[in-house]
């Protein structure tokens, strides 16, 4: 366990900003940058890198939706009805933990990465939203002031039991890599679930927290959470989401389609770095 | 609905200012050499209250569905409130 110097706080402190930037713009808590960064850039063990991380997670999703309600972007019903599959996922969590190897994990989020970024790609100029705001948007739907439309939008939610088992999936490998499972839950909700990029991001970014705070809470009770350490990188995640609303809101759907996909490359790169060592 | 989300927003403001102003005091006494035993209370409670805050979020959302009378949401909440509560007695045994 490394002590924590001036340095090192800061570090942290970045690299909890850059969590909080995402987590504005695309609904992400970080985690699956942050784990890598801690544990090959910094040395960290996996366990408190993981514990770290899921501690940013929920700080980032209750920064990002403190600042986002009341402009009807969450959509909470949605996201109580996904939470159930997301926290049904982590407690089996440690079930998935014993059957298949990290490694075999990796290696299988690299590719499914991959694949969900080529789909990001080729809707980049598709849009869920439907321009006529009085249009029957179903149970789970919802409309939403969009900049670039001028005007109210709705949504309706289609294929519900994969949003369902992403994000049992999403809460499944959760506490294993030390994620909230945005990373899993936003493309599948914008690529086949109809749901608007800005919507998704918000919903995930509510969701993560619950998510991660199973996990963090396990990691809490066996030691390896260390309040020290989390301390920079939840108020980095402070600074980054304050910093990130700006430009979350002023950037172009087209723009944050194009971050995503990019990201999930990163993700994939990442994932078959780690599956190597 | 519209009612119980400018709760969750104020639920997860106040929790979020708490446990990062905790944080932040802690972390200056830690750094400025005040390894001192109140530094260590006040970083345990930030992350305590950083930890319980999501979980504040459920049990709000619980109360409200309960008096909106909206069975489906009550049972959908109780049961993520009772998967957390899970994780708290697996983190214990």
């Amino acid at each position: 366990m490394p002590t924590l110097t001036a340095p090192l706080a800061l570090i942290i402190f970045g690299a909890g900003a850059v969590a909080g930037a995402l987590g504005v713009a695309l609904g992400l808590g970080g985690g699956i940058f942050l784990v890598p960064f801690l544990t090959l850039a910094l040395g960290f063990p996996l366990k408190s890198a993981a514990a770290i991380s899921l501690s940013t997670v929920i700080a980032t999703s209750s920064a990002v939706t403190a600042r986002r309600t009341g402009n009807q972007l969450i959509n909470l019903r949605l996201g109580m009805v996904l939470e159930v599959a997301t926290t049904a996922g982590s407690l089996l969590g440690g079930i998935t933990a014993q059957f298949v190897a990290e490694t075999t994990l990796q290696r299988l989020f690299g590719v499914v990465a991959i694949a969900v970024a080529f789909v990001m790609f080729g809707r980049i100029n598709r849009r869920n939203v439907i321009a006529d705001p009085a249009a029957d948007i179903g149970r789970l739907g919802g409309r939403f002031y969009e900049e670039e439309s001028g005007g109210m939008v709705a949504y309706r939610i289609k294929r519900l039991p994969l949003a369902l088992f992403a994000s049992f999936i999403a809460g499944n490998v959760s506490s294993l890599l030390g994620i909230g499972g945005g990373i899993i839950k936003v493309p599948v909700l914008n690529a086949w679930c109809g749901m608007p990029l800005r919507a998704a991001a918000a919903t995930s970014a509510l969701m993560i927290g619950v998510t991660a705070t199973a996990g963090a809470v396990i990691y809490y009770g066996h030691g390896d959470l260390r309040p020290l350490l989390a301390a920079p990188a939840v108020l980095g995640v402070q600074a980054g989401s304050w910093a990130g609303m700006r430009f979350a809101q002023q950037a172009s759907v087209k723009w944050l389609k194009i971050l995503m996909a990019a990201l999930l490359v990163v993700v994939a790169a990442l994932m078959f770095v780690r599956s190597l060592r | 609905m519209n009612n119980l989300e400018l709760m969750i927003g104020k639920v997860l403001r106040s929790g979020t200012i708490a446990s990062s102003t905790l944080f932040a005091v802690g972390l200056l006494m830690t750094l400025a050499g005040y390894r001192s035993e109140l530094a260590r209370l006040l970083l345990e409670a930030g992350l305590i209250i950083l930890i319980a805050t999501p979980a504040a979020r459920v049990v709000i959302s619980v109360i409200e569905y309960i008096r909106e009378r909206d069975w489906l949401f009550v049972i959908l909440t109780l049961i993520v409130l009772l998967a957390l509560g899970g994780s708290v007695l697996a983190a214990y045994l």
